[in-house]
């Protein structure tokens, strides 16, 4: 009764900020080369810009390689270099660049990231002919990192983690809840089994069904929205380790929070309430950055967010697995925390 | 080896202000076939979950194969096998697979589990279906699988819950012969619980009988009979005025003891060769119709009887009827 109630107000609390809201502290890094005002201008546009509308969060850095690396590395959002030659150029009057360079991948950020810069940038203008090109006024290049990736494409990372929580509703605990629904369980409970054995021993069987189904959805969804990648064998290999530990951590889970369950039907109304709840905050829809404060934090500590997160990192931008180290970390804590509680609170007993 | 198979002291389980069994002490010897008879809800299949350590008792100690069932289950469980009253057997396995996954729980090594599984399923007529499905079975199959598998590991002792409920009476005879054999064989001890009287009768050297979750009495099927007066009972089928019917017979002198059990009446007698033909006329002298007449031996019905004043058979009917009454579920006493 209480799950009844709760259940819409959350769903309403979840959906509605997971899709709503400007995208605010997009993270940015800004090397100014150039010695002159201009480029000391366009520096104070853009602190105005983390001020104010609060769109971006600036770190000025010195190395313009550092700041793309970061870019590369999911430090930045974008980067945004001033040549040296900046000022010169505006008062020559022959074209001023500013360079940004920003995670295509990620469209949604990088639509708002670019905008707002450039509206910012092409705010500090000279006076021009309008018969000629004007080369006073101050453009800003879009240089995109990686490969152009359409938004259904996008998606795909968040479709196989769905999967993944698919696999772990209907597979692992589920069993043991029908089990005990029909009785059958004390013919197991019976026996020299140990806790740690019935709790491992259902994970790991659910791990392989589970993720057979992630790698059939990653394979179909990246097939119906053509995606291709650059190296299917190393992407498709390390895209299995995260989802092989994204399976482990959310079978875990499952297996912590329906250990008790005693009927089929208490699975099937917790998942949808526990899809919603990790699906919408792991950034799989919507960037991470705008939601809300309470909401970021819960993403922190959600595994699909990771999953996620890697899983981006792998497909769109051909990332190594170091580049994707603090996902997997926290994928390979979460599993052996979950895992080690599941075994703990199991019931032995009718 | 421990002296006793089983051994219970005080136990009890309670359920709220519900105790299913209520300060229980039995003990079972090393090779005896022990039974538990009593109607559905007397607290049996509770016993049993105790003493296979799926259920922690409420107060009191129960030590099986010698090690305590709270302190010591792991021990416990490498001792002994279950066959539960829920048909257990996986369907989406062969037979031979149920009994190859089980032997891995109890960790016997694979030359021999494979050994075991082949000799078990011929001893129990399974081995031309034994790579079927166990979802292509019948209940009288899965139960004889259920009864095979648990003895892939060789335990000392055998605990079955209602093994024969729900099968027809071929298939009874049939785990019944089966039991039997298994335990003359490998010196087994078994521990059986059953409503039915007959099989407590054919099968157990002991019994216990339970009812409310308190032993009633215990002993040998004979010793429990002989402690009932009279040798014979007549039973008469009354189609008049019972309550009459049955205060007429109390006062007959060669009837111990009289009851009625709905239109039967149940007169204990020494001899009923001689005594019933008495009791025809006593009832005749009343006016009371007498449908048939039958004379029968004592069984360990007329024991629950006699302590109860009530019947199994009215026992259960009467359990059931206050179960759907109140909606209470099937799993009730879980």
């Amino acid at each position: 009764m209480i799950m009844a109630v709760l259940m819409p107000i959350v769903y309403l609390v979840i959906l509605g900020n997971s899709f709503q809201g400007k995208l605010k502290g997009l993270p940015v890094a800004v090397v100014n080369l150039d010695t002159g005002e201009y480029g000391r201008r366009v520096t104070e546009t853009l602190t105005a810009l983390q001020i104010g509308p609060e769109t971006i969060t600036v770190t000025r850095l010195a190395d313009q390689t550092e700041a793309v690396e970061g870019v590369k590395d999911g430090l930045y959002k974008g980067a945004v270099i001033v040549p040296t030659d900046f000022t010169r150029r505006v008062n020559m009057k022959t074209g001023p660049e500013v360079g940004i360079f920003v995670d295509n991948t990620d469209q949604i950020s990088e639509n708002t990231l670019s905008g707002a810069i450039t509206e910012a940038v092409g705010a500090l203008r000279h006076d021009f002919n309008p018969v000629r090109p004007d080369r006073s006024v101050i453009t800003a290049r879009r240089v995109e990192l990686y490969k152009s990736v359409d938004y259904d494409q996008t998606l795909v990372p968040g479709v196989v983690v769905m999967a993944i929580f698919m696999g772990t509703m209907i597979t692992g605990v589920f069993n043991l809840v029908m089990d005990r629904f029909l009785g059958v369980d004390e013919a197991i409970l019976m026996t020299p089994l140990t806790k740690a054995d019935i709790v491992v021993g259902l994970v790991v069987s659910g791990f392989v069904i589970t993720l057979a189904m992630a790698a059939i959805v990653l394979v179909a969804s990246s097939w119906l929205t053509g995606l291709t990648l650059s190296n299917w064998l190393v992407q498709g290999t390390e895209s299995m380790v995260v989802m092989a530990l994204a399976t482990l951590g959310l079978l875990s889970l499952m297996f912590l929070l329906m250990g008790r369950a005693n009927h089929p039907r208490i699975m099937g109304v917790f998942s949808g309430f526990l899809n919603v709840i990790f699906f919408f905050p792991s950034g799989a829809v919507y960037p991470v950055q705008s939601f809300p404060g309470w909401l970021r934090k819960f993403a922190l500590v959600n595994p699909e967010y990771y999953a996620v997160h890697a899983l981006k990192s792998i497909l769109f931008k051909a990332a190594p697995l170091s580049v994707v180290y603090g996902d997997i970390l926290f994928l390979t804590g979460f599993t052996a925390v979950t895992m080690t509680l599941a075994v703990v609170t199991f019931k032995r007993t009718l | 080896m421990p002296s006793l198979a089983v051994e219970t002291k005080d136990i009890r389980k309670c359920f709220g202000d519900l105790c299913a069994v209520n300060n229980v002490n039995i003990t079972v010897d090393n090779g005896e076939f022990f039974g538990f008879l009593g109607p559905n809800g007397a607290g049996k299949s509770t016993l049993i979950r105790m003493l296979t350590t799926v259920l922690k008792p409420t107060s009191g100690t129960a030590k099986v194969a010698g090690f305590d069932i709270v302190k010591e289950p792991g021990d416990v469980r490498r001792a002994i096998g279950v066959v539960p009253q829920t048909m257990s057997s996986d369907l989406d396995l062969t037979g031979r697979e149920n009994m190859d996954i089980y032997g891995r729980f109890y960790e016997v090594p694979k030359k021999l589990r494979l050994k075991r599984t082949k000799e078990l399923l011929e001893k129990v007529n399974l081995e031309n279906k034994a790579d079927d499905l166990v979802a292509t079975y019948s209940g009288g199959m899965r139960r004889r699988l259920d009864i095979a598998r648990v003895l892939v590991h060789r335990p000392e002792i055998l605990f079955l819950d209602e093994p024969t409920a729900g099968l027809d009476p071929q298939s009874r005879r049939a785990v019944w012969d089966m039991l039997q054999s298994f335990r003359k064989e490998a010196e087994l001890t078994i521990f059986l619980t059953t409503h039915y009287m007959d099989e407590a009768e054919t099968l157990c050297g002991r019994v216990a009988i339970i009812d409310h979750g308190s032993i009633i009495t215990k002993g040998t099927p004979d010793e429990l009979k002989a402690a009932i007066p009279g040798n014979d009972i007549v039973v008469l089928n009354i189609e008049g005025d019972g309550e009459k019917a049955l205060d007429a017979a109390g006062k007959e002198p060669y009837v111990h003891k009289a009851n009625m059990d709905n239109s039967e009446l149940r007169c204990y007698v020494d001899n009923g060769g001689d005594d019933a033909p008495l009791l025809m006329q006593a009832m005749g002298r009343l006016g009371v119709k007498v449908g048939s007449v039958a004379i029968q031996k004592q069984t360990l019905e007329d024991v629950f009887i006699h302590h109860t004043g009530r019947s199994i058979r009215e026992e259960e009917t009467r359990k059931v009827s206050m179960l759907l009454g109140a909606g209470v579920p099937q799993k009730w006493g879980r």
